[in-house]
């Protein structure tokens, strides 16, 4: 761990010097440094374990990994406009791989109003919804949730228009404009369109999307403070369409000779979340969610993801060539990105704990349908520029559950986050 | 009336004087408050600068925050936080209703009173500028203002100041989004400037006290001292360094324009 969380002083120094630099320009500019070390335990079971017990190497593991991150962020009024830019340097060591460096732009926009529309164009974050664990209508950036060490979300290319009354506000965005119809998942080109109401201490949101592939979807969601303690939330959409994976195998038995796994349209799908968070004034939260992923793959589709499993390994018990029998074990693992959730039903609970400078956590998601779940607990320590955190995260549950077959069983890692100005 | 009789005459005299006195003094109670109130806003609509310092238990400084505080009429406050650990943070209370707003998730999150009250000095500490209106007034009566209970040395300087006597009154919350249920308010019995305070959470029970500083002029609170009743006596000092009248645009006020990560300045 150590090994990799060194970065040569040369670079480290570069790093800082270029931080602690104020461009000679009139603005507001910030930045900050942050590194993490990962360590990440593969599993001794499940279809990628059984892959490399066939065939060592057949497929590449998720490695640990140190990675160390600048990030700049600068805005400015010029032209009578507003300029934002957000950009990352990052270098990343992957265990017994070589470095590799890389910068992105996580944002860079203009914004300006006209009339009583206020406008914004470039690469921006844009976040919607209003769930912890899932966010249905998170339809411009659907970022994903619950990773387990934070990092700096990249927008979405976006042309927004949005107007604003004293309790009200309209957004109508075009995300990823320039995309080609091909493109799936976040980065399909869509129109989105949010409607905000308050209602005292609800807040009331209406949405709709139209995607270039998917088509049209609409929802809904709420959230009430409805009591001094106690705030309560909702989310419910509708989609017409959705993308998703879809095993081509013409019989569990068989092997193929490429992945069999190929992208699908499938009809009509809902997704619902309900939640609450209740908090005392011994600074002790507790969040409970529950939600329904219509998109995800069924009991059925698991089962006879299962059944292939097997049959693969009864395949390779019967003297089928083992890098074949590997290679199509190995390729059973693109069902777990099938979707952002595992299963349709899902139950996430969330203690934290703050105490002066100190944050604990502890989560648990549980998976009905299969009694799997994901244990994750953090201890964080908040000082004036420095935050220094650590966490574990463990796969658990009955030894057939899927979250049980994920290639990680278990992670640990430690962040840094250093505020420069 | 056999109880009165009984009574020595110097303390039935006391009695009768506080009886003829005290409802006189009660209709003066909301005016004292409002008094109290002009020296820590001077306007409806008003953006503060705010520098909050925590203090450790051996009064060194333990961190510093900066804070603007847009305070406007009708209990509409926005609250940017300034210094660069929560840069781009900001709170916005309308009435009873809070929200978040965290520049990493660029979406609005409501927030509970509860939540509202976490940290050495809440956002509902910074944030709160008046008292009238969120709270009715009952004056207890003319009290000393130093109080004995404070630790020799906490706010020396606070402390020194003081004048000799205080109206003492007591403010029960009138709305439930507040801070504080009950705050027993000492005012100079001259001028009605806050001297000092003991601030009570839902639950009734202390949670901090504050003392107040006046500036030179005598015209507003330049201070205030918050010492934390409920751990380990922490102290965090709220200095006001510059306040002026600005009624900001409506579209500031709507957590959803918030979002977009505007420049406020």
């Amino acid at each position: 761990m150590a090994r990799m969380l060194c970065i040569p002083a040369l670079a480290l120094a570069a790093v800082l010097e270029a931080a602690t630099l104020r461009p000679a320009m009139a603005g507001e500019f910030s930045a900050s440094l942050r590194s993490h070390g990962l360590v990440r335990q593969t599993a001794s079971a499940g279809p990628l374990a059984q892959a490399h017990a066939r065939y060592d190497g057949i497929a590449a593991d998720q490695p640990s990994e140190g990675a160390a991150q600048l990030q700049l962020q600068g805005r400015m009024q010029w032209a009578g406009l507003q300029w934002h830019a957000d950009v990352l340097a990052q270098a990343q060591r992957p265990e017994g791989g070589p470095r590799h460096t890389q910068a992105a732009v996580l944002e860079a926009y203009a914004a300006g109003q006209a009339g009583a529309w206020q406008w914004t164009a470039g690469r921006k974050v844009v976040g919607w919804d209003v769930g912890y664990g899932f966010r249905p209508n998170d339809l411009v950036q659907q970022e994903q949730r619950r990773a387990l060490v934070s990092q700096p979300l990249q927008g979405r290319p976006v042309l927004m228009a949005e107007e604003f009354g004293a309790e009200t506000a309209w957004s109508l965005v075009a995300v990823n404009p320039t995309t080609g119809r091909d493109a799936t998942g976040a980065g399909e080109g869509a129109l989105a369109a949010r409607w905000y109401q308050r209602l005292g201490s609800a807040d009331a949101y209406a949405f709709a999307r139209w995607g270039r592939r998917t088509q049209g979807s609409v929802g809904a969601a709420g959230s009430w403070v409805a009591s001094d303690a106690l705030e309560l939330h909702v989310s419910l959409r509708h989609l017409a369409r959705f993308d998703a994976w879809e095993d081509s195998s013409a019989q569990p038995a068989a092997l193929a000779l490429a992945s069999p796994w190929r992208p699908v349209l499938r009809q009509g799908a809902q997704q619902a979340l309900v939640g609450g968070t209740w908090t005392n004034a011994d600074q002790v939260s507790v969040l409970l969610e529950a939600w329904w992923d219509g998109t995800a793959p069924s009991r059925t589709h698991w089962r006879q993801w299962a059944e292939r499993n097997a049959a693969l390994q009864r395949l390779g018990v019967a003297g089928a060539p083992p890098i074949a029998v590997a290679a199509n074990l190995a390729w059973q693992t693109q069902a777990f990105s099938a979707s952002p959730s595992l299963h349709r039903q899902n139950l996430f609970a969330r203690l934290a704990w703050t105490t002066g400078p100190w944050e604990s956590a502890l989560d648990m998601l549980y998976h009905p349908a299969d009694g799997g779940r994901l244990y994750t607990a953090s201890l964080a320590w908040k000082g004036d520029r420095l935050r220094l955190e650590g966490g574990l995260r463990a796969s658990a549950g009955p030894g057939t559950a899927v979250v049980r077959q994920l290639p990680v069983q278990r992670q640990a890692y430690v962040q840094a986050v250093w505020v420069l100005d | 009336m056999s109880l009165a009789l009984g009574m020595n005459p110097t303390r039935l005299m006391g009695l009768v004087v506080a009886a003829l006195t005290v409802p006189a003094l009660a209709q003066d109670a909301d005016a004292l408050l409002r008094d109290a109130d002009r020296y820590r806003t001077g306007a409806d609509n008003l953006q503060v600068d705010t520098l909050v310092q925590a203090l450790a238990s051996d009064g060194t400084l333990d961190k510093e925050r900066r804070y603007t505080v847009f305070a406007q009429a009708d209990r509409r406050t926005l609250v940017l936080m300034q210094s660069a650990a929560e840069k781009g943070q900001k709170v916005l209370m309308l009435g009873d209703d809070f929200w978040l707003l965290m520049p990493s998730s660029q979406r609005p999150m409501r927030i509970t009173p509860m939540q509202k009250l976490l940290g050495d000095a809440s956002t509902g500490d910074i944030a709160t500028m008046r008292w009238s209106g969120d709270y009715s007034a009952t004056l207890v009566g003319v009290e000393p203002c130093v109080d004995a209970s404070v630790p020799t040395g906490t706010a020396a300087s606070t402390q020194a100041s003081s004048p000799a006597s205080c109206y003492h009154l007591q403010l029960q919350a009138t709305r439930k989004g507040v801070t504080y249920q009950r705050i027993e308010l000492w005012l100079g019995q001259q001028r009605h400037e806050p001297v000092r305070a003991q601030l009570y959470v839902q639950s009734d029970k202390l949670a901090k006290q504050a003392l107040f500083e006046v500036d030179k002029a005598l015209s507003s609170v330049s201070a205030m001292v918050l010492i934390d009743q409920l751990g380990k006596q922490k102290q965090t000092r709220i200095r006001y360094l510059a306040r002026k009248e600005r009624t900001v645009p409506v579209e500031w006020l709507n957590p959803m324009f918030l979002a977009r990560s505007p420049v406020l300045e």
